[in-house]
């Protein structure tokens, strides 16, 4: 048994290393432990393992799809503790079994593979949606800053987005494992930030909360509707999700009131 | 000071959310430069949705009146002349100010601007234009912008619009010209199109062309209907989509749901049309532009031209047809597996990847998360074909719907 230590979240570029040397040892899934901070194996149910060196040896022979690399990129953002171990199996199956697998859509590996795949990208981008900025000044100027919450790791894969629409302002995203500052020229990171830095107020923000109102229809809910794209969970930092149960309250009031003023004709 | 801002607001995004569309994706790539004053980008895809309202509805666009004050008395409008609504007017940098900073704050995509008539046509696209022109070039704005086209506005400056929107919309609102003389009497259909198909010219004949980096409408031009104002049918609706679709190439047709608005005029009906047409009529436009249907397939054989309330016009239509059926999912080709009720464009092209590779078997659509019932009648695979009973089932329907209770308000 051999054991791969990650210690960076979210650790693609580790279990990349990792798995070459795990590779060009010719280990196969079953002797292969990986460790994670998310994922603190119990090693005292092993013969204490070895730790691999990595070898300096390049790693040419070894060839897999590009297709496979970013979906193993975007795999390692997922906080599911067994994820390195999956694209370990799924990487030596399409070298010792075929290279093709990633076509076979029913297979269980690549069935998991791909739901992790497309829990990332959703996670990704509902930052990119539901993340709400709020602006202070300091003595440089106007500061925006947001506190979010994601399911995974995937603050790093939002980056480009945000240095991309907003590279003129100056801006930080906090979350609880990783903070990003943008200072109009380069982002720098910060592990675990204070969460107490997100400002607790915005003068923008009761104009959206009035718009949020004035913009439902009361004469079609579709509460499910809703739910499906803005589950319970984004709520909490959402400053428009405190008006919905009052919206829904209210509805069915308004409604009522305009039918019946129509039927009765009253102008 | 403030309040009133607050006060203009509430009056005209509750004017504006009778427009269903909030789509902000499809108009290319584009980015703010850096160092710049510019803010903003396009991301290539489908658009984001900012937030979701208890109605179902996405937020993308902060979408907005300028005024709804207006000349016109269509009957089902909210801001026709003959309502007693609150009436507000946005000034010009109130709009832009606005845009900016929800924008600044991540809580849109961009701006979709409509407005109510005032004066004329062209002094109120003129006002639309000065805003959008204003974001454009005075703050280099470069997020995304639908701009209401004002119907008879001159030729020139809904010219003008496209090259600072990326979606320009003029609604049909209803799908004949007999009802729009009843409803909206100063509406012209032929006006209408003949709008549309400028600008889809103009659209054509731009393609590569850029105007201060800004392409001339990239994310095209939309419409909506009004469904259950008037009595057009289903069929007469879905005539009219097909004919806008193909003279005017339109990205989208919206179709909106009748829905009583405050101080409603007394020839409109009392009570909305049911949220399932306007699902159906969704339903069956997708099949018109995803699935490979014909008008035709889908009105024919319908009762009284209407979409069936109870069924998905897929199933329904299969039903009618079921001497094409099963469909063999290991051999047919892409345009049969699309028909098979159950089957969304994602598996079939699953399917068909599958398929290369070795037979496909029920386990296998298990595992696609096929919903198993609703294909059973309708497939074959390696280890399955129904019972030749099951499709003749005279009650087959029943086996596959599941009766609906109506509330009140999903009128009959």
């Amino acid at each position: 048994m051999y054991l791969v230590e990650i210690n960076k979240i979210p650790g693609f570029q580790q279990w990349r290393d990792g798995a070459r040397v795990c590779l060009q040892a010719n280990l196969p899934p079953t002797e292969v432990l990986w460790r994670s901070p998310d994922n603190t194996v119990e090693l005292s149910l092993f013969d204490s393992p070895a730790t691999l060196q990595p070898s300096l040896q390049t790693a040419d022979d070894i060839r897999v799809s590009p297709a496979f690399i970013r979906l193993a990129e975007t795999a390692a953002c997922h906080q599911d503790p067994e994820r390195f171990a999956l694209l370990y199996r799924i990487l030596w199956r399409l070298i010792h079994e075929n290279k093709q697998l990633l076509q076979f859509k029913t297979d269980d590996d690549i069935l998991r593979l791909e739901r992790i795949v497309h829990a990332v990208r959703r996670d990704a981008y509902k930052i990119t949606a539901f993340l709400r900025f709020r602006e202070i000044r300091d003595e440089q100027g106007p500061h925006f800053v947001a506190w979010y919450e994601p399911e995974h790791y995937t603050l790093e894969m939002v980056l480009p987005f945000f240095q991309t629409r907003f590279c003129n302002m100056r801006w930080a995203i906090l979350t609880p494992y990783r903070a990003a500052h943008w200072d109009g020229n380069e982002i720098s990171l910060a592990d675990n930030p204070d969460p107490a830095l997100y400002p607790a107020e915005d003068a923008v923000e009761t104009y959206w909360l009035q718009y949020y109102s004035s913009i439902f229809n009361p004469a079609r809910i579709k509460e499910k509707a809703m739910l499906t794209q803005m589950p319970k969970k984004y709520w909490k930092n959402l400053p428009e999700a405190h008006l919905i149960p009052n919206l829904l309250r209210d509805a069915n009031g308004c409604v009522h009131k305009m039918v019946e003023q129509s039927q009765s004709g009253s102008k | 000071m403030q309040d009133e801002l607050a006060r203009k607001l509430s009056i005209l995004a509750d004017a504006a959310k009778y427009d269903a569309s909030c789509a902000s994706g499809n108009a290319g790539k584009r980015a703010a430069e850096k160092g710049g004053k510019g803010i903003g980008s396009l991301t290539g895809g489908t658009g984001i949705c900012h937030s979701f309202t208890p109605d179902g509805r996405c937020i993308s666009l902060l979408k907005i009146l300028m005024t709804n004050y207006c000349i016109y008395d269509c009957q089902y409008c909210i801001n026709r002349i003959s309502s007693n609504v609150p009436r507000a007017r946005f000034k010009e940098q109130e709009v832009i100010d606005l845009t900016l900073n929800f924008y600044r704050r991540n809580y849109i995509e961009g701006l979709f601007l409509s407005s109510g008539i005032i004066q004329s046509p062209d002094y109120t696209m003129s006002a639309l234009i000065r805003i959008v022109k204003s974001l454009r070039q005075d703050h280099d704005f470069r997020g995304y912008i639908h701009l209401k086209t004002i119907p008879n506005a001159s030729p020139a400056l809904q010219e003008e619009a496209g090259w600072y929107a990326d979606r320009l919309s003029i609604n049909v609102e209803l799908p004949t010209q007999q009802s729009l003389n009843v409803y909206a009497p100063e509406k012209n259909l032929c006006e209408i199109t003949g709008t549309m198909n400028r600008l889809n010219e103009k659209i054509s004949e731009t393609l590569e062309e850029r105007k201060n980096k800004l392409r001339f409408t990239p994310g095209g031009q939309s419409t909506q209907m009004i469904v259950g104002a008037d009595s057009t049918s289903d069929k007469g609706i879905l005539t009219t989509s097909v004919g806008l679709y193909s003279k005017y190439k339109l990205r989208r047709v919206y179709y909106s749901a009748f829905s009583p608005i405050p101080d409603a005029s007394t020839i409109l009906p009392a009570r909305p049309a049911p949220l399932l047409r306007e699902h159906r009529l969704y339903q069956a436009d997708w099949l018109l532009r995803f699935y490979e249907f014909q008008l035709n397939d889908i009105v024919a054989g319908t009762k009284d031209d209407m979409l069936d309330l109870n069924l998905d016009p897929k199933l329904a239509w299969a039903l009618r047809n079921r001497h094409l059926f099963p469909v063999d999912l290991n051999r047919a080709e892409r345009h049969l597996l699309l028909k098979v009720p159950g089957l969304g464009v994602r598996s079939v092209d699953k399917i068909i990847q599958i398929r290369r590779y070795h037979q496909l078997s029920w386990f296998d659509l298990m595992k696609l998360r096929v919903t198993l019932d609703k294909v059973r009648p309708f497939v074959s695979v390696a280890d399955y074909a129904p019972k030749s009973s099951l499709l003749e089932h005279v009650q087959l329907q029943d086996l596959l719907v599941k009766p609906r209770q109506l509330n009140l308000f999903q009128a009959v």
